[in-house]
């Protein structure tokens, strides 16, 4: 038997460790989502982001002047975009006050600089130097000026990675702006669609894309992109429409994290909701 | 144990960090190369087939926990990559794929391996050109990623006119 083990060893080695290893893969393709599975990913990224932020800081000096170019402009059309919103600001909690609503338009940001990225194009991520410590958890929209980059999927004490709209993983729920028609968005590994829309449902080209308040990831309207083209599906009953995001996520550099999670009791109800029999 | 061995885990670090930090400035529309794929590549013909798909199973893991890609998918990839770059690396045949462009061919044909795999985990819509699509996600990053492995065999080339 020893002398069969090993002649197979000696002629199939090779084989057999090529074997094992692809079964341990599969085995960790179903495991993602274990616990302590998270918790070795977050403490292996988190030690090694530390290394990544200084090289990522020594090459960013470089382009630190384009940057700032940039953040004048946006500056400027800001600063004339804040005078526009004051004016409306103070008409629109004059309107509160006499209909009695709550102020709901305090939002808790965190700015990040992103240390480090894939350019995997179907599984892109990013990861950014603000973790536990700083209030990040899991299912927190990451935005910057122009609008939605991802939602945070891991952290460690001072990091954080978060899957950007190009990433499979990711499915949003978004709603079109001016239809207020909702739906699903996904990156297909090639661009970023609104799957099974029936023909009937209004979309437009050029309509901006925002997330849902339905959604269970985000819960509050953050501009996604603009409908960029209209594909009719093989069945001839759906469409998928294209989307051309408004961020750039492979070049995007500092974002913000909106300290939001979906509220505990919404999530309540809905389990709730399914539970009645 | 042969030192020598110990020298690919090393790598893995410095490797890891300049994939993740300079190689983004030098990719074109989103295509860069795969540093950890050459590495793997010429560690498996050097060392052999059992060690190339030893390392390209750790090389593989280190990355999907190190980005936070899907854990198990470039492990799964990687591992067929140096299992594959590993038929090249018998006594007769290392120094002729090794410091000769053949080297280039070798990470061409593993590169196309290791894509396909970690595509075909990465869930791709079919709905989708699908010709399209292996375009993009394996023959460009597979092109740019061989052009870069043409170092591997200048760099070792220079070294022996010192």
């Amino acid at each position: 038997m020893f002398k069969l083990l090993s002649y197979f060893w000696d002629n199939f080695k090779e084989y057999v460790v090529l074997v094992i290893l692809v079964i341990i893969s599969f085995i960790l393709l179903t495991q993602n989502n274990n616990p302590q599975v998270q918790k070795v990913r977050a403490v292996t990224f988190g030690s090694f982001a530390v290394v990544t932020t200084v090289i990522y800081d020594l090459f960013n000096t470089t382009q630190i002047k384009r940057e700032n170019k940039e953040l004048r402009e946006v500056n400027a059309e800001l600063m004339l975009q804040i005078s526009a919103l004051r004016e409306k600001g103070i008409l629109n909690s004059k309107l509160k006050d006499l209909a009695g609503f709550k102020d709901t338009s305090t939002l808790p940001l965190v700015p990040a600089t992103v240390v480090s990225r894939t350019l995997s194009q179907t599984q892109n991520t990013i990861t950014i130097n603000k973790g536990i410590d700083d209030g990040v958890k899991p299912g927190m929209p990451v935005m910057n000026h122009l609008g939605l980059v991802g939602v945070i999927h891991s952290t460690s004490e001072d990091f954080a990675i978060a899957r950007t709209l190009k990433n499979i993983d990711l499915k949003l729920t978004v709603k079109n702006e001016r239809s207020r028609i909702d739906g699903i968005l996904i990156w297909d590994g090639d661009k970023l669609v609104i799957i099974n829309v029936p023909k009937t449902l209004d979309f437009e080209k050029g309509d901006r894309i925002v997330t849902s308040e339905v959604s269970s990831i985000i819960p509050i309207p953050i501009p996604v992109g603009a409908v960029s083209e209209i594909i009719p599906e093989r069945t001839g009953l759906l469409n998928r429409i294209s989307v051309t995001p408004f961020v750039d996520v492979f070049s995007v550099e500092h974002v913000f994290i909106l300290q939001l999670v979906q509220s505990i009791q919404k999530k309540e109800l809905e389990l709730n909701f399914y539970k009645m029999p | 144990m042969k030192l020598k061995y110990f020298i690919p885990p090393i790598i893995l670090i410095p490797v890891i960090l300049v994939q993740l930090t300079i190689i983004p400035l030098i990719s074109i529309e989103e295509v860069a190369p795969d540093l950890l794929l050459i590495a793997l590549v010429y560690f498996s013909i050097a060392y052999g087939q059992l060690y190339g798909t030893t390392i390209g199973a750790f090389y593989g893991l280190a990355f999907d926990l190190i980005t936070g890609s899907l854990i198990g998918s470039n492990m799964l990839a990687k591992t067929v990559a140096g299992f594959t770059a590993g038929y090249f690396s018998a006594d007769t045949r290392r120094d002729k794929y090794l410091y000769t462009y053949a080297f280039c061919l070798v990470v061409l044909l593993c590169s196309i391996i290791n894509s396909l795999i970690f595509s075909f985990f990465s869930v791709i819509d079919f709905n989708t050109n699908f010709i399209v699509v292996l375009f993009n996600h394996s023959i460009l990053p597979s092109i740019y990623t061989t052009i870069f492995s043409i170092l591997v065999v200048i760099v070792p080339h220079r070294r022996s006119y010192i």
